[in-house]
């Protein structure tokens, strides 16, 4: 794309987006008060927060139709003065659906199409994978007003992925959608990352936020943790909990406490702490339990601990 | 592309044109709307209009110095009194054949315009006059007292005038057709842009290669279509229906009336900015349309509007589309005849409301 413009500069070729000390108010209100992000390219990236937390100013900003008050933001590459350059390479989905209800599937389709100058079999071969992708080509030529909610939704996505964008920005794209198709959305993510497409999403679902690979926790216009699902578990202190219904509780409970296992008592059951799944046999080879259930932390119990300590 | 400062690339206006046309052909009310509602509106103002003429239009230029002959013509039934502010826009509107006559009061002298062309009315003009001049000379409780005092009155003068024999259609005609187009094209150029706004699109769009100008010359191309089948629709009806005359080339006419119309879409663009919901939209008809119906000589000529409201009709693009769709139609002026101030106004406002449609439509960065 650029020869030279940016030779020498590492963060076009590992990062698709990098914010430095961002700040934004509106009037009296601070948006972000220090925000610093960087998403590298190929990633599936996931903004998660409360409403009001700055998450979609954010998407918004990325894509150049905000200004952020100070601070610094590069978009693939390019500063945001010239992120309009990078446009044709920037899929984004707001949170309105941005379709025609009067044209059907395909002319919507079509239509978007256009705009990125894709035409003729081109186009053809790719509305109709794309269609194929979110199962809509049945309803091809009906007419989009006609649809429910769920499958104006999946048509958008469809068109916000139309040309093939290096950076798609979504904005809580699988609202609506169920959970059978918004499984074959995250396959098809994953395809995309593979490809070495970046994907920054915003989401409130936590067990979607689970399938990215990095999850940024905002909160207040600030990033309060960053990192995989699984690092953000074990940041925030939370071990697996193996739960064990046994004849003998008090027994087996000393028999493991004096392995040095975090063992507590309730309600006839024993909750054992793991800090790997390879402990499990560690623990059947000292007792016997007749039901034993593994309770995985959740993002959010993280996310609850996390912003328990901000606030404590 | 073209360089004009901001890119323009066809395709994508040709995109957006392909876009704007296959909404509004799965739309068959609004179609229905702008290609029969036109048709009916004519034929309605036609035979209403048609039914006025029957009438004397008088202009009246009142000096002062005879109320009682000014209150005496108002009275007559039969004739529309028109004030006007001078003895030259009097005989303008003559000579167009919009007036039957115009009398000049002053406090020495009445003068009497007169159209040459229709003798039946002058004479009945003429005898209203001395009818409302003898009153005055007469005085309040004079009754039956008659004694003419000729010295007192003031002197009738009279001045022929060669005008056009036309009727009320003809002149209302051309300029209701401008009406029609503006005012439709207006409306769903302010609720599709209000559209493109609340469903999302026009966000999408400026995160897209697609530049504002080129969104809103795409507009103007899909609408043209539209403007093009129900200006000539309502051609059709103007000239065939009511025989208003179509003395000069139609294709100039058409491009006055397309002209007209990519201001009125490129206004309503602009306007749909000021608006939340479509409802606040239909507001924008008695800040935008009513303004012209009343101000910009459609109904009645410019010169009877009061001087200190005239500068507002001097900014109206259909005061200029009225008066070039007159001329050429009735007078068969051509293209260099209209040009200046006409054409020339119609374009600058064009240009104006085109710039501030697109830079409204901007986002923050880049």
């Amino acid at each position: 794309m650029n020869d030279g413009e940016n030779s020498g500069s590492v963060s076009f070729e590992d990062y698709s987006i990098i914010a430095q000390g961002l700040q934004k108010s509106f009037g009296e209100l601070r948006v972000w008060s220090d925000l610093s992000v960087k998403i590298p390219r190929g990633t599936t990236y996931c903004l998660l927060g409360p409403n009001g937390s700055g998450k979609t100013t954010f998407i918004r900003a990325v894509a150049g139709l905000l200004r952020p008050d100070g601070g610094n933001l590069q978009v693939l590459g390019e500063p945001i003065s010239n992120v309009s350059r990078v446009y044709p390479r920037i899929g984004y989905m707001t949170q309105h659906k941005a379709l025609y209800p009067d044209l059907t599937l395909r002319e919507n389709m079509e239509f978007y199409a256009g705009l990125y100058g894709i035409e003729g079999e081109q186009m053809a071969e790719r509305i109709s994978e794309l269609l194929d992708m979110v199962d809509l080509a049945e309803h091809a030529d009906r007419i989009t007003g006609a649809l429910s909610g769920g499958m104006y939704q999946r048509l958008s996505l469809a068109c916000t992925l139309i040309h093939e964008p290096d950076l798609l920005l979504l904005d809580e794209p699988t609202v609506g959608v169920d959970p059978v198709l918004r499984e074959a959305f995250w396959r098809f993510f994953d395809g995309l990352t593979e490809k070495g497409k970046t994907i920054l999403i915003t989401t409130h679902l936590m067990d979607e936020a689970e399938k990215c690979k990095i999850v940024g926790y905002m909160r207040a216009g600030r990033m309060l943790a960053e990192g995989s699902p699984e690092d953000l578990k074990r940041l925030a202190g939370l071990r697996t909990i193996l739960k064990l219904s046994v004849e003998e509780p008090e027994a087996s409970a000393s028999r493991l406490a004096s392995r040095g296992f975090d063992v507590r008592a309730a309600w006839g059951e024993l909750h054992v702490a793991i800090e790997e799944h390879r402990q499990i046999k560690e623990v059947l080879d000292l007792v016997e339990p007749f039901d034993l259930r593994l309770i995985e932390p959740t993002l959010g119990d993280a996310f609850i601990k996390l912003a328990e300590g901000e606030s404590g | 592309m073209i360089d004009l400062g901001f890119t323009l690339n066809s395709k994508r206006v040709f995109v957006v044109a392909r876009r704007v046309v296959r909404q509004l052909k799965r739309d068959r009310r609004t179609i229905g709307l702008i290609t029969l509602l036109p048709i009916f509106l004519m034929i309605l103002f036609g035979y209403a209009l048609s039914g006025e003429m029957s009438g004397i239009n008088l202009g009246i230029v009142d000096f002062g110095g005879q109320d009682d002959l000014r209150d005496h013509l108002a009275s007559v039934d039969d004739f529309a009194l028109l004030r006007l502010g001078s003895e030259s826009d009097a005989e303008k509107l003559i000579v167009e054949g919009r007036l039957h006559g115009a009398v000049v009061i002053g406090e020495d002298e009445v003068k009497i315009l007169l159209d040459a062309t229709s003798p039946q009315i002058t004479s009945s003009i003429m005898a209203e006059v001395k009818n409302g001049l003898q009153k005055s000379v007469v005085g309040v409780g004079g009754l039956g007292e008659y004694s003419p005092v000729e010295a007192e009155s003031p002197e009738i003068v009279q001045r022929y005038i060669y005008g056009y024999d036309m009727e009320m259609m003809d002149s209302v005609g051309p300029a209701v057709l401008g009406l029609v187009v503006f005012f439709f094209t207006f409306i769903i150029a302010a609720i599709s842009f209000l559209r493109e706004r609340t469903q999302g699109s026009l966000e999408k769009f400026m995160v897209s290669p697609l530049s504002r100008p080129e969104m809103v010359t795409g507009y103007l191309l899909g609408f043209s279509i539209f403007t093009v089948i129900q200006s000539a629709t309502t051609f059709l009806v103007v000239v065939f229906v009511f025989g208003v005359p179509m003395n000069g080339n139609p294709l100039t006419a058409f491009g006055v009336i397309l002209l007209l119309g990519a201001g009125a879409l490129v206004l309503g663009a602009f306007f749909s900015n000021f608006a939340r919901t479509e409802f606040q939209v239909v507001q924008f008809i008695p800040m935008v349309i009513l303004p012209q119906v009343v101000l910009s000589g459609v109904w009645w000529p410019l010169e009877s509007i009061p001087a200190f409201i005239r500068p507002i009709s001097y900014i109206l693009p259909l005061t200029y589309s009225s008066d070039a769709l007159r001329a050429v139609m009735l007078k068969g002026a051509g293209v260099t005849d209209i040009l200046v101030p006409d054409l020339l106004v119609l374009v600058g406002l064009f240009v104006i409301a085109f710039a501030a449609a697109t830079l409204m439509l901007k986002r923050e960065v880049g």
